[in-house]
């Protein structure tokens, strides 16, 4: 008999449906990620036990772990499906079967697709841009020194995956914390030139309820991103700031 | 930054899931940051104070009923007590309680070094709690009175870790209060800004165990002095103590008032192992 690859996926039609795991058994072909296994199941969606079923539904794009789409629970761990290779998770011991899940900590959508737009709100809750919109020409930009450049360009490979927030074990509908990528941000525009004008609001926001305070350094954000962004030394010289300017406003606002 | 598409916004539902930061509102930022300094100044400063005070039991009941003598004489000893020991402890405490249970600790799921210290934290310090709630109100506030009878510190401590179970409790909660307190301050450095390079933060890591190492050590060093170096300690070695200050009817109260607390009974070590007061 060929091999199969044995997988397991946690579904649910809906947000308010009840949740069952389907068993698939894909044949086996060498360099498959998760995403071209889901893809296989869209082509032929038949249960292990030969059950006709409705194609997984899941988040992807880019398929090269840029686009940030992709983050589910692989095996009970939050990473991206494009780049976990299956060969990779079953090396020794290729008859276990690979488990999917939904991420945790994010509204399901429905099976694997997740709502993760409260990372959009945070990144809007602390101005994470550059404003340079007006109604007339701004000119060229500050110019910006390449050794700040290099500081920031780690920060800027945010892929907005939220995988941090779901490791971090502060990062729950209890404290509702930030979390880890909104504060990189926060740092990586304060450090721009031209973004810094908005410094002094993002560090006001960022000490409002859910804000850096509820960090309990775990360090699990750091270890688990998938593009390795500075996270716990950005999030210990934000916090620095954030103090400064909260003492800073308190003697003069 | 890739984009994340806002979903659809619907009229009728609240949004479901963790809620996005609350820009600039509430206080939690202070009484967080008030937990946080709290427990370097005053909790921790009292702790290392505490540990090497009770060091003077390895020199002997005597030198550590002066060392009770010397704490109790600070002026406004009882207001210092209250203002920088027992208010800022229970408010660590009891914040320290309400953080530890809105935090999801997942180190079954992702098992690794800064995961499994979030947690000993957490577990640490409710081990504390439950162990000072017991040590203060056992050897504080009930029993023998230690500011009135600072000569039966001693045999107050050795009396209450001869029992085996309560020896094992000092141990356990020696170790927890001090893994506690040196990871405590390792997060604040890190929590403050004062660490924030990998590099840092690892060399200052080091720097904090050693001290937990040492504070430990020297805890571990008086219990064992007290139980085992100094067998049998008589029951007040300042046994002219005036007993008048908490018996008042007791006999010839101006005789012993008089009498002063701290000089004659310290010069007089011969008389240590006369009979209990009492
Ligand atoms: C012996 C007394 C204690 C000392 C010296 C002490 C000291 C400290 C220190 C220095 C910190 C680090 C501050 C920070 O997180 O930035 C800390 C954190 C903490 N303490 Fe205590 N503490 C004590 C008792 C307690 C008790 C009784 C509890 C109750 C459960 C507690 C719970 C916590 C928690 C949960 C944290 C972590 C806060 C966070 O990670 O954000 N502590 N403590
Ligand atoms: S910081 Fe890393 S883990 Fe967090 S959203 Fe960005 S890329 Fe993902
Ligand atoms: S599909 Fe774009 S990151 Fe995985």
């Amino acid at each position: 008999m060929p091999r199969t690859i044995k997988v397991e996926i946690k579904r649910q039609s809906n947000p308010d449906a009840p949740v069952v795991t389907e068993k698939f058994e894909i044949p086996y072909r060498p360099n498959m990620n998760i995403t071209s296994l889901l893809g296989e199941i869209a082509c032929n969606p038949i249960t292990a036990d030969g059950k006709t079923t409705a194609p997984i539904a899941y988040d992807s794009n880019c398929l090269e772990e840029i686009c940030g789409s992709c983050a589910m629970l692989i095996n009970g761990k939050a990473r991206m499906a494009c780049s976990a290779l299956v060969d990779k998770l079953q090396a020794g011991n290729p008859d276990e079967p690979i488990t999917l899940a939904p991420l945790s900590k994010f509204p399901v959508v429905r099976d694997l697709s997740v709502d993760r737009s409260v990372l959009f709100q945070n990144l809007k809750a602390v101005k994470a841009w550059v404003p340079i919109d007006g109604t007339y020409d701004l000119g060229a930009a500050p110019r910006q020194f390449p050794q700040i450049q290099e500081e920031r360009y780690p920060l800027s490979n945010c892929i907005s995956c939220t995988i941090c927030m779901e490791v971090c074990p502060q990062f729950n509908d209890s404290t509702n914390f930030v979390g880890a990528a909104t504060i990189a941000q926060v740092k990586l525009f304060n450090m721009d030139p031209a973004g810094s004008v908005l410094k002094e609001e993002r560090l006001r926001a960022l000490a409002g309820d859910g804000g850096v305070q509820e960090c309990g350094f775990a360090q699990n954000c750091v270890e688990a991103c998938p593009k390795q962004l500075p996270l716990t030394e950005a999030i210990s010289d934000v916090t620095r700031e954030v103090i400064v300017q909260q003492v800073k406003d308190f003697f003069t606002r | 930054m890739a984009t994340v598409a806002p979903p659809v916004p619907s009229a009728t539902s609240p949004q479901r899931g963790v809620q996005p930061l609350r820009a600039g509102q509430g206080n939690s930022f202070l009484w967080r940051k008030l937990h946080s300094l709290s427990g370097i100044i005053p909790i921790g400063a009292f702790l290392v104070e505490h540990i090497i005070s009770n060091f003077e039991t390895w020199n002997g009941p005597l030198a550590y009923a002066k060392q009770v003598v010397f704490l109790n004489s600070l002026p406004l000893v009882r207001v210092l007590e209250w203002a920088f020991i027992f208010i800022p402890l229970a408010f660590h405490a009891l914040y320290g309680v309400f953080i530890a249970f809105r935090g999801r600790s997942n180190v079954n799921v992702y098992p690794w070094a800064g995961n499994w210290m979030y947690l000993s934290q957490r577990v640490t310090g409710l081990i504390a709690l439950a162990y000072i709630v017991q040590h203060v109100w056992r050897q504080r506030f009930s029993g023998v009175m230690l500011p009135e009878h600072p000569g039966a510190a001693f045999a107050k401590v050795q009396h209450e870790l001869s029992n085996p179970w309560m020896l094992a409790i000092y141990v356990i909660a020696m170790i927890a209060t001090t893994w506690h307190f040196s990871y405590g301050i390792w997060l604040f450095a890190a929590k403050w800004g004062i660490t924030p390079g990998n590099r840092a933060r690892k060399r200052f890591g080091y720097v904090c165990a050693a001290l937990g190492i040492a504070l430990c050590l020297m805890g571990l060093a008086s219990i064992y002095a007290v139980v085992y170096k100094y067998p049998n300690a008589p029951e007040n070695v300042l046994p002219e103590t005036p007993a008048a200050l908490v018996q008042p009817a007791a006999a010839t109260p101006a005789a012993s008032l008089t009498r002063s607390l701290t000089v004659t009974p310290l010069t007089t070590q011969s008389q240590p192992r006369s009979t209990p007061q009492s």
